[in-house]
């Protein structure tokens, strides 16, 4: 870095700092004006300084986490133990299982066996193969996560390109958006997906995503792909020609090995149904709701590192993100002040004044604000945030309101969602590439507000069938009762 | 304050002087020529000792003989020894066999370049200074001729040869002998790969325009893709099944399956020690050194470091 350079760095930090502190010293004000005591005043204005900083010094963002959580503390907005009830361990039990078993999965040639049974599709078009990475990518992520899923395609896209000696960029781009559509249609498809699953009271199961989610996210992947393979014509065009080409002269697009993929085939589907299942199991088991699906993985993760116990501390060290995960520990925690503090409470009276109490119309607005917000922000910071006032408001459309929209709301700017990170960085590494903010914007936005219309439209279709908050709370009492009736010995457990 | 930095030119002549130069010697071999040359440096330019000055030449000398042009040797040797780099010249009448396991290399005009230990780069700039005489075929022989030190001094001086203000890339590099023409196949390179013993090799089109570099690298990445890497247990692929698969195609696989665009190029007129840096940045093993956009030499890491750290 030349002299100049580091001045420049150095005048940009410091306007960025003061961006910062003017941003988070307005929010304080601006609560003090609302009537918010001094304790709530002091969270949002700290709250705003941590998500600021988040945005503005992304590299540093754990340890302004950490920073964060140290101020709050000293500050008296968090006490201890509510900062370790809320630092949402359980979620990140559910993705440090679900990480390690990714890693065995990759190590026993699943995804290897993936890639190579899509290369090899005779016949296979330009448009064939668009296709192909929107539904692979969207249902990865349904099984896996997103980020696991876009790391795949976007490895299997980098294959084909590299052959056909086609620009990447196009087909990255597909790939990520429909990734990130894939991602709202389980609980598995997005660390977002766990923790509105988690927090929402009474909480939501695996299958209640599959019967009110996965149905709008099928219509949004659909209907996105045929937009997609309008903006990238010319590509899909090209890339048709030159696999007609290759497949003219014989030669394929990659290398073929023998993939021993049946175990961890067995592995994945044993592994979906369990958390499909977890609702039942727990019944059965009599268990607290979602503890199956949170300890699934980690059993699962468990038997795996027994059986490949020679590798077992690679998968904890080197599978496992620390780095994210502890970012979303601290991040929880200090989303928790909110509640605990009673913001969110507030922010969502201010909510029903402005709005009214009428889903119809929350519907869209939630959704508005969540995709604005993830676009910007880091949506799993969104959704810690805004989680206590959609549970405050009481209205299940709002919880799939908010989880459509932080998703795809991702999809609108490059810094969106995770998985677009991820992919920008494996394309700059590989063929020194960049895209412009405004090259993604043209296209994200267009396919952001696209798919967050169509869940508005799918979550207005199907409210009238969702249950209410009452009726959920009474399925759950319900289900506990049968529960005591089936296993009579935890009634004492029960009444303590 | 730019014109504070300018260097002005350095006249090769003006490293050496009438007195260091060896007129029409009597010896008739290279290491006696060497010593009463390296003898005569001692008394009049203050070299140090002469025995450890004489090993030095000799071991390089023994290595590679430095026969830079038609009857032109041009020896050198760093030493601790001196601050400045000292030229002296001998010459031999009619001659005489330089290096007799090698045909053809009648010497009679030898150029001995001491350069000081930490100075890299210097022997260098030197030969390159006088690369354009030693170039002239009856060079050797003219100088030759001369019968005095001081018209031999002058003969240096009269044509001119100054040193470079820095070593550019063109003066270190080597020419391209083995290169890839765009029509060429696979099995063309991997050939190559294996006769020549090279990781990469240049591909050129018809006009001489570098289009791009095959490399074993790239070749290993073809038959290993990183979806093959992500597992662990590569015990199913027992008969190299991803390498058979480049056999039974090569010879109807073109180039561009293997060729990248992913190379370290620098221009010839660039500092030589750009070439250490765009081998750095790309982090491999050699720099295409080019004129506009054609390939003119290459430079190799081993070569860069040998001419550096050791010439």
């Amino acid at each position: 870095m030349t002299e100049q350079e580091i001045k420049k760095q150095k005048i940009k930090n410091t306007l960025y700092l003061c961006i910062m502190l003017a941003v988070s010293g307005a929010v304080g004000l601006l609560a003090h004006s609302l009537d918010f005591n001094r304790q709530q005043a002091m969270s949002c204005s700290i709250f705003i300084m941590i998500i600021m900083a988040t945005l503005l010094f992304w590299q540093f963002r754990l340890a302004i986490a950490f920073v964060g959580i140290g101020v709050l503390m000293g500050t008296n907005v968090l006490t201890l133990p509510t900062f370790i009830r809320e630092c949402k361990i359980d979620v990140i039990l559910f993705l440090v299982g679900m990480m390690v078993t990714v890693g065995v999965l990759k190590e026993l040639g699943l995804f290897t066996w993936i890639i190579q049974s899509v290369i090899t599709i005779p016949h296979i078009t330009g448009k064939t193969f668009v296709i192909i990475i929107a539904v692979l990518g969207a249902f990865m992520a349904c099984a896996v996560d997103e980020v696991t899923s876009i790391v795949f395609i976007a490895t299997l896209i980098f294959q084909v390109c590299d052959t056909l000696k086609i620009k990447p960029t196009p087909f990255v781009i597909i790939g990520v958006l429909a990734t990130n559509i894939g991602s709202t249609g389980t609980m598995l498809g997005n660390p977002v997906g766990i923790l509105i699953g988690q927090k929402a009271n009474p909480p939501l199961s695996f299958v209640d995503f599959i019967t009110w989610s996965f149905p709008i996210m099928l219509v949004t992947l659909t209907v996105s792909i045929i937009l997609l393979m309008m903006i990238y014509r010319k590509d899909i065009k090209l890339m048709t020609e030159r696999l007609n080409d290759r497949r003219q002269l014989g030669l394929g697009l990659g290398p073929l090995v023998k993939v021993p993929y049946k175990s961890g085939l067995a592995v994945l589907v044993g592994m979906i149904t369990f958390i499909a299942l977890h609702h039942h199991i727990e019944i059965k088991l009599g268990l607290a709701p979602n503890t199956v699906l949170i300890v699934a993985p980690l059993v699962i993760a468990g038997l795996l590192m027994l059986w490949r116990h020679e590798r077992a501390r690679h998968y904890i060290e080197a599978d496992v993100e620390w780095w994210t995960l502890l970012f979303f520990m601290m991040l929880f925690a200090v989303a928790g002040t909110l509640e605990e503090t009673h913001v969110s409470s507030k922010i969502a009276g201010y909510f029903q004044q402005a709005f009214g109490d009428k889903p119809a119309l929350l519907t869209p607005v939630i959704i508005g604000v969540a995709a604005i917000g993830s676009a910007f922000v880091d949506n799993i910071v969104f959704v810690a945030a805004f989680m206590p006032i959609v549970n405050d408001l009481g209205h299940t459309p709002l919880l799939w309101a908010l989880l459509q929209g932080a998703c795809l709301g991702g999809n609108i700017t490059m810094i969106g969602s995770t998985a677009n990170i991820v992919a920008l960085g494996m394309l700059e590494k590989r063929y020194k590439a960049h895209i412009y903010f405004f090259e993604w914007l043209k296209v994200g936005a267009v396919i952001g507000i696209t798919s967050c219309i169509i869940a508005w439209g799918g979550i207005a279709l199907l409210s009238p069938y969702m249950p209410t908050k009452q009726q959920r709370e009474e399925m759950r009492q319900t289900l506990e009762k049968k529960t005591l009736e089936l296993h009579p010995s935890l009634i004492g457990d029960s009444n303590n | 304050m730019a014109g504070n930095n300018k260097v002005h030119p350095v006249q090769f002549a003006s490293l050496f002087k009438p007195a260091y130069v060896v007129c029409h010697t009597q010896k008739t071999d290279r290491d006696s020529v060497l010593r009463e040359l390296l003898t005569q440096l001692a008394y009049q330019a203050g070299i140090g000792n002469v025995d450890e000055a004489f090993k030095e030449v000799q071991h390089r000398e023994n290595e590679i003989p430095t026969i830079v042009g038609p009857g032109i040797a041009m020896p050198h040797a760093r030493l601790d020894s001196i601050d400045k780099i000292i030229v002296g010249v001998a010459t031999v009448k009619d001659g005489f066999v330089y290096a007799p396991e090698r045909s053809n290399n009648t010497v009679k005009l030898i150029i001995l370049t001491l350069a000081p230990k930490i100075a890299p780069g210097l022997y260098l700039q030197a030969i390159s200074s006088v690369a354009k005489i030693c170039q002239a075929p009856a060079t050797a022989d003219t100088v030759a001729k001369l019968d005095t030190p001081e018209k031999i001094w002058s003969f240096f001086q009269t044509n001119g040869a100054t040193l470079p203000e820095f070593l550019r890339a063109c003066d270190i590099m080597e020419p391209v002998t083995v290169k890839l023409q765009e029509h060429d196949t696979m099995e063309r390179a991997i050939d190559l790969f294996i006769r020549h013993l090279v990781s990469e090799v240049p591909v050129i089109d018809k006009d001489g325009e570098l289009i791009g570099v095959v490399s074993t690298h790239e070749l290993l990445r073809v038959c290993l893709p990183d979806y093959v890497l992500w597992m662990d247990d590569l015990t199913p692929i027992i008969n190299f099944e991803p390498f058979a698969q480049i056999l039974r195609k090569e010879s109807q696989t073109w180039l561009a399956e293997i060729m990248t665009s992913d190379y370290a190029t620098v221009d010839e007129n660039a500092p030589a020690v750009q070439v250490a840096k765009e081998i750095s940045r790309q982090q491999t093993d050699i720099a295409y050194v080019m004129r506009g956009k054609k390939l003119i030499g290459i430079v190799s890491l081993a070569t860069f470091l040998s001419k550096v750290l050791r010439e």
